[in-house]
């Protein structure tokens, strides 16, 4: 503490060093906020830090089939970039992300037709729109799958008043991934389009009525107006769209089962690490394959938030 | 649904018709159709019956006996309604411990994550200390990771704390979030500077303005991250399928599987399975309606 | 440790079933007081046997209790490793044919040679196929607690439909050809057999019928004619349409087909027997008898074992049980339960007489001939070829000659390796 009793200013000073040394008042304020953020990083520590870092470890290393690991180097990682079903998943990851994607336009036209004035009966569709989104993704790939059934199931049967061949949907290599995402598609419409409603609700409803009076017919109204002024949310729901593509794993446990012979063209990156993790008994690769899938993801949030400068637009 | 309906439209709230100009307001409540109106409610309704016809299907199939639904071509409704499927789901497994376990990981993680990230959350938004910045970098690069891939070590954590096939093992990853943290924090830096102020001079301590001053005033968005929070551990099937594998320790996501593995292409038990599992959180969403749908849409503003 | 009582004790407050959790841990060392053994296993069908089994084996041991650890099928390995790994396997568990030499050759199970000699277990009132199935380098580690064979299911209302007569003991496969093309509806979408890709209920059976097999001498038997005739028969019956392909297997299995009377036949296992009985138009019309004679009379034997694990600090106790398990008292009421068949010698007319609109019989009479289930160190490694190989000559594309070759080159390749580890 300072011996000389002085101005303000030097008072002020010595408060600021007493903070940063964290006594007086000001230091019993610092260790009041170290309280309340330690039981959060307490638990990040224990189950997010550490595992990350015993991740890393273990990427490096081989698990013997009833304990005790040995070390190899990297071994795993030659394995994960030569294994040709990494690149297989990659690619249906990709797939599924593209898929995935056309849940946008479609949650978008449905909020704009909702946006029409006077329209009514809109909480109504827009719960209803919204139901799947709330359902057990277990149950959805359980339903869709006897929808899809090849013998039995209603898709067929509708599909065959149109003269369409009936297919065994998830189980062709040919449709299955198509067969999946179009219910990861059906189950985030609803998610998409509140967003965009909460988006459209938004913008001043004077552009419109000008735009109207203007003659601007309702599509003109909807590139000119609402879609720019969407950008940034739907910059937002095309990062969570990405996000969610990468991790997806409940739909295809669920709809693919082992004997399938659409298993590898339907494989995610997700599936394919539980799949080597917990029935092949190969968890250093499993790691080495989490820590790339870390890395991707990384690396591609950093780089939508690079792009959205040249497309998104922020009013 | 009629009532929760009703109050849900916050964002288009039902308007009656524009007054014509310069006249008085319409008297009937139906306003005139605007000329493609009727062609809107069909694209519409024919969008909600996509969305809503699985699960009748569902409910249809699960009444049929296995014999009518491979029938060719298909029965519509069923020629006898028979609930012996549902029976056989809960005698084939113990379906109201799963559905016990379910709630309890609902709750254990949403209290979790309510309790822990609005603590931090605070300090980040409202209070100066060292490494704050730092710290809070850190925390959001959780965010990043997708918790799917830490769970070998994750499992070996649980393992060790003697835990597994236990309720706790459920949702003890689960309660610690960055995202909520996030959100919260977001929520916390909207509140104006005066309220602490004000409470520390009639001199109250940190913790009493954050629980009785601060923490109310952002309720929306504590229920928001609540809702999230809720319908991701109710949803959860990874985790579980992982630590708990006995039957009488796994929530219903896993139960769901494991039946699958046992009645393989037996579609009406699976389906009275699966209207079980989904039906609670089916009935909370009903019920609140609203906070889901600002729970969605808050998650999308400002980001 | 006592970070875990704390921990427990702290939590216990939050939910019931960790206070279960704790309880376990204190519970049962072999020093004073009650033992509690952990008995591992996967089918919730026969919990209820078990229960009544243990019950016996509790009253004649006083001081030993015995719980059981339900683990579904799906992830009943994975857990058993990890828990092995972890040191809290139960004390005796379930073993199947694929696992038991991985566990034998890396020292986690307990061996039990000694102990047999010892207490004079009655392992020659078992199948011994099956007993030679549970011995690794000369030492058993295991001993069979049932046993199953596979039969010829059929439906006689389509039978009687298409004038056809029922299989009978008699049957070779050109009777099975010429039924399957009788039987096969394609208006009702009603096929004649299923052909599925099923290792152990119909791809074996067929494999050991044309004289081939799977594994000799550590070779493998895919590249042989005679199996490739085995594999043949069945693919051949998908391309002419007489057995749904694959693809359209995986999305209703061969069983439930038979359920819902779409399969005229199926090949099953004596264990599906109850599940057949459950359906009540099967109840009513259902049938079964040994499977047709190809070039020779075959089936495929197997069964599962208690074992022991290494790792066990109650070995005295799990060793009482498992020799309780293997004698005359628990195989009758196992028998009794009705789900599966006892492997231990004359006790399997409970189970006979508890379907009597079934002629179980024949499963316990093909006994004598049944192969057993292949298998070596790494089973499960090679097994896994099979599926991925196979997939598209069972899915109607033909090619099943070269598709067999290749399999056999593959596997040979593993066994290599695994000779060499």
């Amino acid at each position: 503490m300072s011996v000389f009793p002085a101005t303000a200013a030097a008072k002020a000073a010595d408060r600021r060093a007493a903070r940063a040394a964290g006594t007086g008042p000001a230091g019993r304020d610092q260790r009041t906020a170290y309280l309340f953020v330690a039981p959060l990083g307490l638990g990040f520590a224990l189950f997010y830090f550490w595992p990350m870092i015993q991740t890393f470890y273990f990427s490096f290393t081989e698990f013997g089939p009833f304990g005790g690991h040995t070390w190899v180097g990297g071994d795993n990682y030659a394995r994960v970039v030569k294994d040709v079903t990494v690149w297989q998943a990659l690619g249906n990851t990709v797939l599924y992300c593209g898929i995935g994607l056309t849940a946008l336009p479609l949650a978008l036209v449905v909020a704009s037709l909702l946006n029409r004035r006077g329209l009514r009966a809109v909480p109504l569709y827009r719960a209803l729109y919204f139901v799947p989104f709330v359902t057990l993704p277990v149950a959805v790939g359980l339903v869709w799958n006897w929808l899809y059934n090849g013998d039995f199931g209603l898709l067929n049967e509708v599909l065959g008043w149109f003269g369409v061949d009936r297919r065994y949907w998830v189980s062709d290599p040919s449709t299955a991934v198509f067969a999946i995402g179009a219910v990861m598609v059906w189950s985030t419409t609803g998610y998409y389009l509140i967003l965009f409603m909460a988006g459209i609700k938004g913008i001043p409803q004077d552009y419109y009525e000008a735009a109207e009076l203007d003659g601007a017919g309702a599509v003109r109204r909807f590139f000119t107006i609402t879609l720019p002024l969407l950008s940034p949310t739907i910059f937002f729901a095309s990062v969570i769209c990405m996000i969610q593509s990468l991790q997806v794993f409940d739909l295809i446990y669920i709809m693919m089962g082992e004997k399938n012979p659409a298993v590898g063209d339907t494989q995610s990156v997700v599936g394919l690490f539980y799949k080597w993790a917990f029935m092949e008994n190969a968890q250093g690769a499993a790691a080495a394959l989490a820590f790339l899938l870390m890395l991707l993801i990384a690396a591609l949030t950093y780089l939508q938030f690079r792009l959205q400068k040249r497309w998104v637009h922020y009013g | 649904m009629g009532d929760s309906t009703a109050r849900g439209g916050t964002f288009f709230p039902a308007r009656t018709g524009d007054p014509a100009p310069g006249g008085p307001p319409q008297r009937t409540r139906r306003p005139r159709p605007r000329p493609g109106s009727v062609a809107t409610h069909l694209v519409l309704s024919l969008g909600a019956l996509v969305m809503i016809f699985p699960f009748c299907w569902q409910l249809l199939t699960a009444l049929k006996s296995l014999a009518e639904v491979s029938r060719v071509p298909p029965t519509f409704l069923p020629e006898d309604w028979k609930w012996s499927s549902f029976d056989e789901v809960f005698t084939a497994l113990p379906f109201r411990e799963m559905l016990t376990n379910s709630a309890i990981n609902t709750v254990g993680r949403t209290a979790g994550q309510l309790v822990f990230c609005s603590l931090a959350a605070y300090a980040f938004a409202r209070m100066r200390f060292k490494g704050r910045d730092l710290l809070f970098g850190l925390f959001l690069s959780v965010l990043m990771v997708p918790s799917s891939l830490l769970v070998l070590p994750q499992y070996d954590i649980i393992q060790s704390f003697g835990l597994l096939n236990s309720a706790p093992a459920l949702f003890l990853p689960g309660m610690f979030s960055a995202f909520g943290t996030f959100l919260l924090r977001q929520a916390f830096l909207t509140l104006p500077r005066e309220l602490e102020e004000a409470a520390r001079i009639d001199g109250a301590g940190s913790f009493r303005i954050f629980w009785s001053v601060m923490l109310p005033l952002i309720r929306p968005a504590l229920a928001a991250l609540a809702v999230i929070t809720a319908m991701a551990a109710w949803n959860d099937l990874l985790w579980p399928l992982i630590v708990n594998t006995d039957p009488e320790a796994m929530p219903i996501s896993a139960g769901l599987t494991s039946l699958e593995g046992q009645y393989e292409t037996n579609y009406p038990v699976m389906m009275a399975g699966s209207l079980i599992a989904s039906l609670p959180m089916l009935l909370v969403y009903v019920f609140l309606q609203r906070h889901f749908v600002q729970s969605v849409a808050s998650s999308g503003v400002k980001s | 440790m006592r970070r875990r009582t704390l921990l427990c004790s702290g939590l216990a407050a939050a939910s019931a079933p960790v206070l279960a959790a704790c309880s376990d841990q204190g519970g049962g060392s072999e020093s004073g007081g009650r033992t509690t053994l952990s008995y591992g296993m996967w089918d919730p069908a026969q919990v209820p046997g078990m229960k009544k089994i243990i019950a016996a084996f509790e009253r004649r041991n006083p001081g030993i209790s015995v719980r059981i650890e339900l683990t579904p099928w799906a992830t009943y390995w994975t857990t058993l490793k990890t828990s092995m790994r972890g040191g809290t396997a139960p004390d005796v568990f379930w073993m199947n044919a694929v696992n038991f030499q991985l566990y034998a050759a890396h020292g986690v199970l307990e061996p039990l040679s000694e102990h047999i000699r010892r207490d004079g277990t009655p392992l020659d009132r078992h199948p011994r196929q099956l007993v030679r199935l549970y011995a690794y380098r000369g030492t058993q580690y295991g001993i069979p607690k049932d046993f199953d064979t596979i039969g010829l299911w059929y439906n006689k209302d389509l039978f009687d439909k298409a004038r056809v007569p029922y299989p009978d003991t008699t049957w070779t496969w050109d009777d099975l050809r010429d039924a399957a093309a009788e039987l096969t509806n394609p208006r009702e979408r009603v096929h004649g057999y299923a052909a599925e890709m099923q290792r152990q209920i119909v791809i074996y059976p067929a494999v050991f019928g044309a004289g081939g097999y799977v594994l000799r001498d550590g070779r493998s038997g895919f590249g042989d004619e005679r199996t490739i005739e085995g594999l043949r028969f069945l693919t051949d019956m998908i391309d002419r349409g007489w057995s749904p392909p694959q693809s359209a297997m995986v999305e209703n299995i061969g069983r439930v087909r038979f359920w819902s009377e779409k399969a005229a036949m199926v090949n099953d296992l004596s264990a599906m027997a109850g599940q057949m009985y459950a359906v009540p138009a099967l109840k009513d019309h259902g049938g079964v008898t040994v499977l047709p004679k190809g070039r020779e009379r075959a089936t495929v034997i197997h069964g599962l074992a208690n074992v022991v694990s290494a790792k066990s600090d109650k070995k005295t106790a799990a060793w009482k049980f498992v020799h309780f398990m293997a004698g005359r008292e628990a195989a009758v009421i196992q028998a009794e339960s009705g789900v599966t068949i006892s492997s231990y010698a004359g006790t399997q007319d409970a189970w006979i007489s508890s379907m009597p609109e079934f002629d179980l019989r024949h499963f316990i009479d093909m006994k004598e001939y049944g192969a057993p289930y292949p298998s070596s160190k790494n089973t499960a490694v090679w097994e896994n070829l099979q599926y991925p190989l196979l997939g598209a000559a069972f899915s109607g594309k033909g090619g099943v000659e070269e598709a067999a070759r290749t399999l056999g080159e593959q596997m040979d390749r593993a066994l290599k390796e695994e000779r060499d580890t």
